[in-house]
């Protein structure tokens, strides 16, 4: 998506990215109770709250004034920091360019649930390693309870995925043990991505979207090593031999 | 410097405090200075099936809230002589332990004992986690059905990720899996899990395997300690899983079903 012009004589090239990010849907305009909330969460999850980008929601509010600034002081003294503001009427749009905020018009769409992905996630294993290009890859057993994300790539996982934990990845999931949990390529749409095994056991696989739960799988499939990819709006599990 | 050790499971009814008491008592029957703690604030059992029940004065949550010395809460086992229980509160709920008060507790028990267990309560709330926080190892006892096994996975997540541990990057806390209620004849009809399948999915080392045994109630319900009943299968199981706790390399038994012949069915050897 690059200009075409030569690399060299430029300082930068403008690219488009789908980049994930975290909303904070704002149902109150208190900053006391926001200020609440989030010292709530952070206790809970200290590792979500490390200088998290988030966009601030303010569709939900009815209030023509905000007091943005106090509220984005509240973020970021909580480890928070907020890029953008979306929605809101134009003294809203006027006061978040003042903050040095991008502004987005509201969403005409109901955003969907992506929870699994934005929610400040239950435990991460430690075991896992982020490499260049955006994959990670993580060695040893994924456990029930645990939620291993790679945001931007392939996920790797060196090991069992257990019943109860899921993995997620942008691009491919690659698990090189018994597959038990769930598990979902392409979360950001890629329709081109797949799921590899070695033991297929999974509680729901789902590519882009497109999912099959264990009930839907063919039991003779299960336990055998397969590759699950999309073929048109299906997913297709065939055996990797 | 004490080792502390807790026993975990997630689910409960498996059989954590039995376990806890019954290794408690085997390492001190080798001689090893041992305390357990009794970390089911609110549902306290440790005591009964430790057979102190009416001893109990003080309890954690006094000491930790400085209402009583760790000395007045220390009960000493009438059995055997370097076994102390810290029993816990049946008045109070978990929301009485801090984190502070469990660390100034076990660092003062770590001066003068080898080594500490901490018998955690079921599910993976605060008093749970806080039984773990702590440990350097952990036993975790799982039955052989599909729910045990998985709240036992889930737990091993836990204590890869929310004790000290884990949160300093220091070395993981070695686990180990104590399966018990194991009843090979069952397994045998598939009734429950075999050893193997267990093993395959939790993916870290056996410490032990306890057959079903009627010895164990019978132990809970006279408050003794079952490693005490060194004829029973349970009682062997459990020293055996000492041995192993100790380092030592001992062959796994109970773990095979045997029909039995017409002479031990005559002379009733073998299992009880």
């Amino acid at each position: 998506m690059s200009l075409n012009v030569d690399r060299a004589s430029t300082a930068f090239t403008f690219k488009g990215g789908m980049l994930p990010m975290t909303v904070m849907e704002l149902t109150s305009a208190d900053p006391e109770r926001i200020r609440e909330q989030l010292a709530g969460k952070l206790s809970q999850s200290p590792a979500f709250f490390q200088h998290t980008p988030v966009v601030l929601s303010v569709e939900k509010l009815d209030e023509p004034h905000l007091a943005l600034e106090r509220i984005c002081a509240v973020c970021r003294a909580h480890k928070l920091l907020p890029v953008a503001v979306r929605g809101g009427a134009d003294p809203v749009k006027q006061s978040a360019w003042a903050l040095g905020l991008g502004w987005f018009p509201p969403q005409e769409i109901k955003p969907r649930n992506l929870e699994s992905v934005a929610a400040p996630a239950p435990e991460t294993p430690a075991e896992s390693v982020q490499p260049a290009g955006g994959g990670r890859i993580h060695r040893g057993t994924v456990r029930s309870g645990q939620q291993l994300t790679a945001p931007d790539g392939d996920l790797v996982v060196i090991g069992a995925v257990n019943a109860g934990a899921e993995v997620l990845a942008a691009g491919n999931v690659h698990v090189y043990g018994a597959l038990r949990g769930r598990a979902l390529a392409g979360i950001h749409g890629d329709a081109q991505a797949g799921i590899f095994c070695r033991e297929l056991h999974a509680e729901l696989l789902s590519v882009a979207g497109n999912y099959k739960r264990l009930e839907d799988i063919d039991p003779r499939l299960l336990g055998s090593a397969v590759q699950v990819r999309l073929s048109d709006d299906q997913l297709a599990i065939a055996g990797l031999t | 410097m004490a080792k502390i050790i807790v026993v975990t499971s997630g689910k409960g009814g498996v059989g954590k405090t039995t376990s806890a008491a019954a290794i408690a008592t085997g390492l001190a029957l080798r001689g090893n200075k041992t305390v357990v703690i009794d970390f089911d604030v609110g549902l306290r059992n440790l005591d009964l099936i430790m057979g102190c029940e009416r001893r109990v004065v003080y309890d954690l949550v006094n000491v930790i809230q400085g209402e009583a010395g760790l000395n007045q809460a220390l009960i000493r086992d009438k059995r055997v002589d370097n076994l102390h229980i810290l029993p816990a509160s049946q008045t109070r709920d978990k929301d009485a332990l801090t984190s502070e008060g469990v660390e100034k507790v076990l660092e003062s028990l770590s001066e003068d004992f080898d080594y500490i267990l901490c018998d955690s309560p079921a599910g993976i709330e605060r008093g749970a986690q806080l039984a773990m926080y702590f440990a350097d190892e952990a036993v975790v006892v799982t039955n052989p059905e599909v729910s045990s096994v998985r709240d036992s996975d889930r737990i091993l997540g836990l204590l890869a990720s929310k004790t000290r541990r884990a949160e300093r990057n220091q070395d993981p806390i070695k686990e180990h899996l104590l399966i018990t209620r194991y009843n090979p004849a069952r397994v045998d009809h598939g009734d429950m899990l075999n050893l193997e399948d267990i093993r395959e999915i939790l993916a870290i080392d056996l410490i032990g395997l306890i057959p079903e045994s009627e010895a164990v109630l019978r132990a809970s319900n006279q408050g003794i300690p079952v490693t005490h009943d060194a004829n029973s299968d349970a009682g062997q199981a459990y020293t055996d899983t000492v041995s192993r706790l100790l380092g030592e390399d001992v062959p796994l038994r109970f773990h095979e079903y045997q029909k039995k012949s017409l002479l031990s069915r005559v002379f009733g050897g073998g299992r009880r």
